[in-house]
């Protein structure tokens, strides 16, 4: 967001080296490196949160270029996850086919699933939109429930193979690596096609479908572009997960309302449409509520340990960070960086941010269709 | 009301050609049977009182929304309800009326937008080349020294210079200019305006919309009024100035 003026210039291939990237892609880099290091210094407990954190990571992201990029806001992004990893599962219980022909199966339908949400998505805007994607997941949960006898109902299916043949206990490090191998191949490529010219054309129409049009671009084709790519790399940690003992293919995993909500929770949270703050979202997410849940003090007056309302806790958290950081937990940090190098470099020229977070754009873009305004003639 | 306007066109008979274009919204008309021929290469006057149907009118050719009857044609093609971005693509370019600039962006990537082409998998913007022809074409609407600035930090003018960009950063044939005079001071009026004729002399052809004739008279060929979405009169400026039904349409209301 700050460095606008150092790209431009150069080959493509030429600004991947690290050497001369800016300092916070650096630092991230840094950071990755750091999590592939990790399990040589944590437990096994440890390493599974935190594949599983990942995993939530690549949630967050997938939610992230659809609805933080092109501002369609979905609400049940857990039925692309549920298709992803469901599919997963049966295949592989049912035709014994093994995980890593299952999973491609998985995340080419939850596209599938993608494109049928996204195509409606052309012609409802705003709140209609965001009703539809708010359902779907939840009829989905009703037919897994309707037909237990081949989904298994709430408690969804268990005793898939793992992935890999790895072993559940014993394999923990190599799990963490699975995860991370996910995280990190998703993270590339998101930033690859919202860095790309596809990434522009997402924010403009987040800013102005009309203007986008008027460009000579049609927003219909990258709307249904981010809603299928989003679908299948959701299907895709879906289908991952339910291989890997941080879930299985059950409606609490993968498309629970409290996955929807999660989702969308730790996207905004880490720095909605930057998709590496969803990620780092997702991640610290699962890092709080694992610590809520063991932090053992006694909230006195009502008399209960925080550990048994650690969600409670954890969303009023969320409700403070919202209110303190609109833009997300990676602007912030990025905000509070460049403030201090500038400082630093004895320079007071940050330029100042007009822009609006993309937060209170779909904030804008309700408010204006529920006013009844878009109008020409004004 | 005027029975003698309704002649039928020919596909041909200009670049952009409206034949018999009707718009209802519900029991509403907003326009009436209006046929229109835009020839090549001239810069057309699209005059009427607020609320006459030029910008529904306007909107029924570039595409937001198609008309209830009539048929566009577009260098002799039926376009009639083509989408907004095929127009464009055609060489149909607009601006808005009420300027609409994407905020989140610098004047040049507003620009670079229009630049960047429509397909899915396209690194042309990492090449630097958009940005150089951004760059060109911010100089040549006079932005060449805002163009990193924000859209809110521009004045009004330079907002309608910005739609001016951006519509021919889409290498259009044909330009609808959606009330550009609206809120600028004599001096930016004539300097918008010798814009419009430079694009001109360079083969552009315009379709210039307003509400009035100020500012317009030295710069159009040709002009036609609308009133209640039917066509009054059509003709050469001076001519138009002097006509009794246009006079009698702006009696009251808006000075011609």
């Amino acid at each position: 967001m700050s460095d606008r003026s150092d790209r431009g210039d150069g080959q493509p291939l030429d600004r991947l080296n690290p050497m001369r990237l800016g300092l916070r892609h650096q630092l991230g880099l840094v950071g990755l490196v750091g999590l592939g290091t990790l399990p040589l210094v944590i437990d096994a407990t440890f390493a599974l949160t935190l594949a599983l954190a990942y995993f939530w990571g690549v949630y967050a992201m997938s939610w992230d270029v659809v609805s933080g990029y092109t501002g369609q806001i979905s609400f049940g992004h857990g039925v692309f996850f549920g298709v992803g990893g469901y599919t997963s599962a049966l295949l592989n219980l049912g035709y014994g086919i093994d995980p890593v022909f299952s999973i491609p199966v998985g995340a080419l339908l939850a596209a599938v699933a993608g494109l049928i949400i996204g195509v409606p998505a052309l012609r409802l805007r705003g709140p209609y939109l965001s009703l539809v994607t708010l359902v779907a997941p939840l009829i989905l949960v009703q037919v897994f429930i309707f037909r237990s006898d081949i989904f298994n109902g709430e408690q969804g299916l268990s005793s898939v193979d793992p992935l890999f043949g790895l072993s559940t206990f014993g394999n923990e490090t190599a799990f963490y690596y699975v995860a991370l191998g996910l995280f990190v191949g998703v993270l590339a490529l998101l930033l690859l096609i919202t860095r790309s010219d596809a990434g522009s054309v997402f924010t403009a129409i987040r800013e102005d479908e009309d203007a986008v049009a008027a460009a000579g671009l049609n927003p219909a084709k990258f709307k249904i572009m981010a809603f299928v790519l989003s679908a299948a790399i959701g299907g895709l940690a879906g289908a991952v997960i339910v291989h890997t003992p941080s879930g299985n293919a059950s409606p609490t995993t993968l498309m629970s309302v409290t996955v929807n909500v999660e989702v969308i929770i730790a996207a905004i949270l880490g720095g909605m449409g930057t998709i590496v703050g969803a990620g780092v979202g997702g991640i610290l997410l699962i890092l709080l509520r694992e610590q809520l849940s063991k932090v053992a003090w006694t909230v006195p007056i009502i008399d209960t340990p925080v550990s048994d309302i650690d969600f409670l806790v954890f969303a009023l958290i969320t409700l403070v960070l919202l209110y303190a950081l609109p833009g997300g937990i990676v602007r912030w940090v990025i905000e509070l960086g460049g403030q201090s190098v500038a400082k630093l470099r004895g320079r007071d020229d940050v330029a100042a941010d007009g822009g609006q977070t993309p937060l209170e754009q779909v904030y804008d873009s309700y408010a204006e269709w529920f006013s009844g305004g878009d109008d020409d003639e004004r | 009301m005027s029975a003698e306007t309704a002649s039928a066109l020919d596909p041909d008979d200009g670049l952009l050609v409206l034949d018999g274009i009707v718009k209802q919204f519900g029991g509403l008309t907003a326009v009436d049977d209006l046929s229109i021929a835009v020839e090549e290469g001239e810069i057309l006057g699209f005059i009427g009182p607020n609320g006459a149907g030029k910008s529904t009118t306007f909107n029924c050719v570039t595409g937001r929304y198609p008309p209830t009857s009539g048929t566009v044609y577009y260098d002799g093609e039926d376009v009639t309800g083509t989408d907004a971005h095929r127009m464009v693509t055609k060489g149909l370019a607009r601006t808005f009326q009420e300027f609409r600039p994407l905020e989140d962006r610098s004047v040049r990537e507003n620009v670079e937008l229009a630049l960047t082409p429509d397909k899915l998998f396209s690194l042309q913007g990492l090449r630097g080349e958009t940005r150089q022809r951004a760059a060109a074409i911010c100089e040549r609407v006079g932005l060449g020294d805002r163009m990193e600035m924000l859209p809110d930090e521009l004045p009004h003018a330079g907002l309608l210079r910005l739609e001016l960009g951006r519509a021919l950063a889409t290498e259009p044939e044909l330009l609808l200019v959606d009330e550009p005079f609206a809120g600028l001071s004599g001096p930016e009026v004539e300097s918008i305006s010798n814009l419009l004729s430079d694009l001109r002399d360079e083969g552009l052809t315009l379709v210039v919309v307003d509400h009035n004739m100020r500012g317009l008279l030295s710069l159009i060929d040709r002009a036609i009024v609308i009133q209640f979405g039917a066509m009054i009169a059509e003709g050469a400026p001076e001519e138009i100035k002097q006509d009794p039904t246009v006079q009698e349409a702006y009696l009251g209301g808006d000075e011609l």
